[in-house]
C-alpha cells in the first residue's frame, strides 16, 4: 500500500466518510428491529419504539466510540497490542465503582465513581506490570487477568452481601445492556461529550502516539512530552472507560476489536486511526445491538450486548494471540 | 498377636451392627410415617413456604410450627419461628435438630423432598400455581394435619370472597391490564404475569383481561413489547427493596416516558406496594378484591404515581 | 599525566567553538553508580566530532544527556549559549536530532512513514504533511541510499538498511545538531564508508554539527575533525585524531597494549587490528 501525504483534505474526506458509516448504521437499527412496527396501527406506539431505539442506538454510540477510543490510546501507551479496557480490567474497577456507588451511596454518583475505579486500575496495572519503563505483552495480559479475578471475587463479595433482588440485577448488569425502560439522556449527553472530547484529543496527541510506539527515547527526541501524553492519555481513557460503564455496563472486546481491524485496513498511523477508530467502535456496537435485537425475534430473549461482543471477541482475541502479534510484539 | 483377623473382623461387626441399630432407630415407623388420621399432639410441623405457612396459620397451627423457610415472614408471629434456609439451601442440622415430624414443601424439585425424607421426615410436596391447585392444597394441609374441617371452612372462606369480587365486577367491561414487577436497574425488561399464572386468575376474577395474551409462566418481556401490548391498566407490584420510596419514585418516571400506552397516557399506572398479592394463600380473597378496586376504580392507600403528580 | 590535565574545554573565544557545551556534568542511574562524574566538555559547531572510550564510559548516557532526554543531577548542557531547558521542546527538536542505537518496535511503519515522523517537530498540531515535508523526507532518503525502501516496512529490512532509515529521519528533521549513537555499527564497509562520508558532507556543505559516538577507533579517526576520550564516566583525552590515537592515550584507557600507525596519503592516524 502506498503512502500518501496526509493533507487536511484527506483527512476531513476520511472523517466524513467513517462519521458517515456510522450514521448509516445507527439509522438501520432505528429501522429495523423484531418489532414490525411499520405495521402497527397506532402511530404513538411506533413513535415511542422509535424513540427507545433512538435512545439504544445513541447509547451504543457513544459508549462503541469511548470503548474503541480507550482500546487505542491503551495500546498506543502501553505499546501493546492486547491492551483494552476490559482485559486490562479497567471495565472491571469501574464496574466495581459503579455498582458500590449504586448500592452503597447513591445512584447519580455513580459515574464518577465509575471513573474512580478505572483510574485507580489503570495506575495499579501499569505500576505492576511494567518493567524499566516497559511493558511486556504477557506480562500485562497476566497482571488484568489477576486484577479481573479480583473484580470478580470482589462483585460477589458485594452480591452474596447484598439482597436476593440485588443479586439478580447485579448479574445482569454486568453483562453489559444498552436499553433500558427509564432513558437517561443527561447520561448519553455526558458520555457522548466525553467521547468526543476524547476523540479530538486523541486526535492531537496521535502524532505522539506514533512516536511512542516507535520508541520512548526518540519520542523524546522528537519532541513528545512523553510524561504528559502518558498522563492525559490515561486519565482520558479512564474518564471515558468509567462513564461508558456507569452508562452501559461493562462491555467488553470492543476496544481490542476495533483498533485490530482498522490497523488491518489503514495501518499504524494513529493519525487516521483515531477518527476511524471513533466511528466504527460506535458502529460496530451499534450493530450488535441491532444484532442481539434482530436475535430477539428469533428466540425470544435478546442477549444483553456484552454477551454477544465477548463470545465473537473472545475468539478474535485468541486468534491474534496465535497469529500476527505474537511474532511482531518481540520488541528486542 | 495371633487372632489380629478375629478381632478386627469382630470389632468390624460390632460397629456394623450398632450402626445399623442407630439406623433403624432413626428410620421412622410404619404409623409414624404413614398417618393422616394419626395427628398426635407432638405434631412438630416445618413450612418451607410462605403461603403454606399462611395457610397454617390460618387454620390456628401456627404455634405447631416449629420450622420455616427464611421467606416465612407473614403474619408476624412467624418471624418468631427458627428459620432453617430455603429450597436452594437448607440448613439440614437445624432442621434434624427442630424434630419435625411432618415439612410442606411447595415445589417441584424431587431433590428436596428426597433429602427431607431421608431425614426421616415425613414430607408433603404441594402445588399452588392455580386457584384450584391452591385449595387442593389447602385440604390437602388439613387432612395431613388432621384439621379437614376448618381446612373446607377456609376454602368456602376464600371461594365466597372471590364470588363477592365476581359478582361486583360483572357487567363492566373488562380492561386489558399488565401486571408487572419493576424492571431490574440497569435493565430494560420487566417480568409480567402470564396467562395460565395464579395471578392471571386474580385479575379475571377482579374484572380485567390480562394483556398479555400467551400462556407464560413468568415471561420477561422488552418496552417494545410492553409498548405493542398497550395495556390500558398497568399495575407494578413494588416490594421489598423496591418499595422504598426513591425506587417507586424512579419506576413511575420511567413509566411515563412513554405516552403511546393508554394506562400512561390515562394515569392508570398503578405501583402497588402490598406483598401478598402474589401470594397463593388465604389473603387471594383480599388480593382480588384490592386488584378489582384498582382495575374499576383507584382504591385508597396505593401510590397512583400520575394522581401523586397532580396534586399540588 | 592526569586526566584532568587534558582539559578540554576550548580556549577559543569564538562562541561557535563551544555551540554545544556541557559543563561539568554529574549523572548516576542509581546512587551507588555513578556514570558521570563532573564532565565537561564542547562542541563547535559545523565539526564533526567523535566520542570513543571502552563500554560503560558513559557515551550513550552523555549522549542522552545531550539531546535533553535525561536530566543531570548536578551541571547543565548549553546550545549556543543558551540552556537546555531553557528552549521549548518543540524547539529543540527542530534543531537537535537524536539516532538512538538500534532498537526495534515491530509497529509497521514502512521506511518512509518513520522518515515522515522525523518531520514531526515541523508538522502542525495535528501532524498533517506538507509538500515541504514530502520534499525534505524524500532528499533525506535519497542522501542515506534507501529509496528504494520507501515503501517497505521497517521490519522487514535488515538492521543496516533499518539504521540509514533511522538516519534519514533524523536528517528529515533539517537539525543544525545531529547525535549519533554507534551509527555504523551494523552496516557493511561500504555503508560505514557511506556515512561517514555523508556525515562529513553536512559537515562541509550543509555546516552542522555532527557529533557520533563510535566504538571503531580508527573510522572515526578517519572521518572527525575532533575526538574525545571518555573513560568512566570523565574525559581521559581530547583533541585532533592525531593528539587522542596514541597508544600512551589510548593504553590506559581501554587497558590494553595498542599500536598505531599513520596513514600517509591522509595524515590521519589508525589503529593496527592485532596485538603489538
Amino acid at each position: 500500500m502506498k503512502t500518501r501525504p496526509l493533507t487536511l483534505r484527506r483527512y476531513v474526506l476520511a472523517l466524513a466518510g467513517w462519521a458517515l458509516l456510522w450514521l448509516a448504521v445507527s439509522a438501520a437499527a432505528v429501522v429495523l428491529g423484531a418489532e414490525n412496527i411499520w405495521a402497527w396501527d397506532s402511530w404513538e406506539k411506533t413513535r415511542d419504539v422509535l424513540i427507545l431505539r433512538l435512545y439504544t442506538v445513541l447509547t451504543a454510540g457513544v459508549v462503541g466510540a469511548s470503548l474503541a477510543l480507550a482500546g487505542l490510546a491503551l495500546q498506543a501507551l502501553l505499546r501493546n497490542p492486547l491492551a483494552e479496557p476490559y482485559v486490562l480490567g479497567v471495565s472491571g474497577g469501574a464496574g466495581l465503582g459503579v455498582i458500590l456507588s449504586s448500592l452503597y451511596l447513591t445512584a447519580i454518583a455513580a459515574p464518577v465513581f465509575g471513573f474512580v475505579g478505572a483510574l485507580v486500575t489503570v495506575a495499579v496495572v501499569y505500576a505492576v506490570a511494567q518493567r524499566r519503563g516497559r511493558l511486556e505483552p504477557y506480562t500485562l495480559l497476566l497482571t488484568g487477568v489477576i486484577i479481573n479475578a479480583f473484580y470478580g471475587a470482589a462483585i460477589m463479595l458485594v452480591t452474596a452481601l447484598t439482597s436476593p433482588e440485588r443479586r439478580g440485577e447485579i448479574a445482569y448488569w454486568m453483562m453489559g445492556t444498552i436499553s433500558t425502560f427509564d432513558p437517561r439522556w443527561s447520561l448519553v449527553a455526558v458520555v457522548g461529550g466525553l467521547a468526543l472530547g476524547a476523540a479530538v484529543l486523541f486526535a492531537f496527541l496521535a502524532k505522539g502516539f506514533n512516536l511512542v510506539a516507535v520508541g520512548e527515547d526518540t519520542a523524546g527526541a522528537l519532541g513528545v512530552p512523553v510524561e504528559r501524553l502518558r498522563l492525559a492519555t490515561f486519565v482520558t481513557a479512564s474518564l471515558v472507560t468509567g462513564a461508558s460503564v456507569a452508562l452501559a455496563g461493562p462491555i467488553g472486546f470492543v476496544g481490542l476489536i476495533c483498533p485490530h481491524l482498522l490497523r488491518m485496513v489503514l495501518g499504524p498511523d494513529h493519525r487516521r486511526l483515531v477518527p476511524a477508530v471513533a466511528c466504527f467502535g460506535a458502529s460496530l456496537l451499534v450493530a450488535a445491538d441491532l444484532v442481539t435485537r434482530l436475535l430477539e425475534g428469533v428466540g425470544g430473549v435478546a442477549p444483553p450486548v456484552g454477551v454477544l461482543t465477548a463470545m465473537t471477541g473472545g475468539p478474535f482475541f485468541i486468534y491474534l494471540l496465535r497469529t500476527r502479534w505474537r511474532r511482531k510484539t518481540e520488541i528486542r | 498377636m495371633k487372632h489380629t483377623t478375629l478381632y478386627v473382623v469382630l470389632a468390624l461387626a460390632a460397629g456394623l451392627a450398632a450402626g445399623l441399630a442407630a439406623g433403624c432407630r432413626e428410620s421412622p415407623s410404619p404409623e409414624e410415617a404413614d398417618g393422616p388420621e394419626y395427628a398426635p399432639k407432638r405434631m412438630r410441623i416445618l413450612s418451607l413456604a410462605p403461603n403454606v405457612t399462611e395457610i397454617l396459620f390460618a387454620l390456628g397451627l401456627g404455634s405447631r410450627i416449629v420450622g420455616r423457610s427464611n421467606y416465612c415472614d407473614f403474619p408476624e408471629e412467624a418471624k418468631t419461628i427458627p428459620a432453617v434456609g430455603d429450597t436452594i439451601h437448607l440448613n439440614l442440622e437445624k432442621i434434624v435438630s427442630l424434630e419435625p415430624t411432618v415439612a410442606f414443601v411447595v415445589t417441584k424439585r424431587a431433590d428436596v423432598v428426597k433429602t427431607l425424607q431421608s431425614l426421616g421426615i415425613r414430607t408433603v410436596a404441594l402445588e399452588s400455581d392455580t386457584m384450584n391447585e391452591l385449595l387442593k392444597a389447602i385440604e390437602t394441609i388439613g387432612h395431613e394435619t388432621g384439621r379437614p374441617a376448618p381446612a373446607q371452612t377456609l376454602i368456602d372462606d376464600i371461594q365466597d370472597d372471590l364470588d363477592t369480587v365476581r359478582r361486583r365486577v360483572e357487567g363492566r367491561p373488562r380492561p386489558k391490564v399488565l401486571f408487572a414487577f419493576p424492571m431490574a436497574v440497569g435493565s430494560s425488561n420487566m417480568m409480567v404475569a402470564g396467562r395460565g399464572t395464579f395471578v392471571d386468575e386474580l385479575l379475571s376474577v377482579a374484572g380485567g383481561e390480562n394483556a398479555f395474551p400467551e400462556a407464560a409462566d413468568w415471561p420477561t418481556i422488552t418496552p417494545q413489547r410492553v409498548i405493542e401490548l398497550a395495556p390500558e391498566v398497568v399495575i407494578v407490584n413494588a416490594v421489598g427493596e423496591d418499595a422504598a420510596p426513591d425506587r417507586v419514585e424512579a419506576i413511575g418516571r420511567a413509566w411515563m416516558n412513554w405516552a403511546s400506552i393508554p394506562a400512561v397516557a390515562n394515569s392508570r399506572v398503578y405501583i402497588l406496594q402490598d406483598e401478598f398479592l402474589t401470594i397463593p394463600g388465604p389473603g387471594v380473597g383480599m388480593a382480588a378484591d384490592r386488584l378489582s378496586r384498582v382495575i374499576h376504580r383507584p382504591g385508597p392507600g396505593e401510590t397512583d404515581f400520575a394522581e401523586e403528580r397532580d396534586r399540588p | 599525566m592526569a586526566a584532568e590535565d587534558r582539559n578540554p574545554v576550548a580556549r577559543d573565544a569564538a562562541p561557535d567553538a563551544a555551540y554545544l557545551a556541557a559543563e561539568d556534568l554529574v549523572f548516576a542511574y542509581a546512587p551507588a553508580a555513578p556514570v558521570l562524574e563532573g564532565l565537561t566538555l564542547s562542541f563547535a559547531r559545523r565539526r564533526l566530532a567523535c566520542v570513543l572510550g571502552p563500554n560503560g564510559s558513559g557515551k550513550t548516557t552523555l549522549l542522552r544527556i545531550l539531546v535533553g532526554l535525561l536530566a543531570p543531577s548536578r551541571g547543565r548542557v548549553r546550545l549556543a549559549g543558551t540552556p537546555l531547558d531553557a528552549y521549548p521542546r518543540g524547539a529543540l527538536a527542530r534543531r537537535v536530532a537524536y539516532v538512538p542505537q538500534e532498537t526495534l518496535a515491530a509497529v509497521g511503519f514502512t521506511a518512509l512513514e518513520t522518515v515522515l515522523m522525523g518531520r514531526s517537530p515541523h508538522t502542525g498540531a495535528l501532524g498533517f504533511e506538507s509538500s515541504g515535508d514530502w520534499h525534505a523526507a524524500r532528499e533525506a532518503l535519497r542522501q542515506t541510499d534507501t529509496e528504494r525502501f520507501a515503501e517497505r516496512s521497517l521490519e522487514d529490512l535488515s538492521g543496516g538498511e533499518r539504521q540509514r532509515v533511522i538516519i534519514a529521519r533524523a536528517l528529515a528533521q533539517e537539525p543544525d545538531v545531529i547525535l549519533l549513537d554507534e551509527p555504523t555499527s551494523f552496516l557493511d564497509i561500504r555503508h560505514q564508508h557511506g556515512i561517514y562520508g555523508l556525515l562529513r558532507r553536512l559537515v562541509a556543505q550543509e555546516g552542522k554539527t555532527v557529533v557520533a559516538v563510535s566504538h571503531d577507533l580508527s573510522l572515526a579517526a578517519a572521518y572527525a575533525d575532533r575526538l574525545v576520550l571518555l573513560d568512566e564516566g570523565r574525559v581521559a583525552a581530547a583533541g585532533s585524531p592525531q593528539e587522542v590515537i596514541r597508544p600512551e592515550v589510548l593504553s590506559p584507557v581501554y587497558e590494553t597494549a595498542v599500536e598505531v600507525r599513520t596513514d600517509e596519503a591522509t595524515g590521519r592516524p589508525y589503529v593496527l587490528p592485532r596485538p603489538p
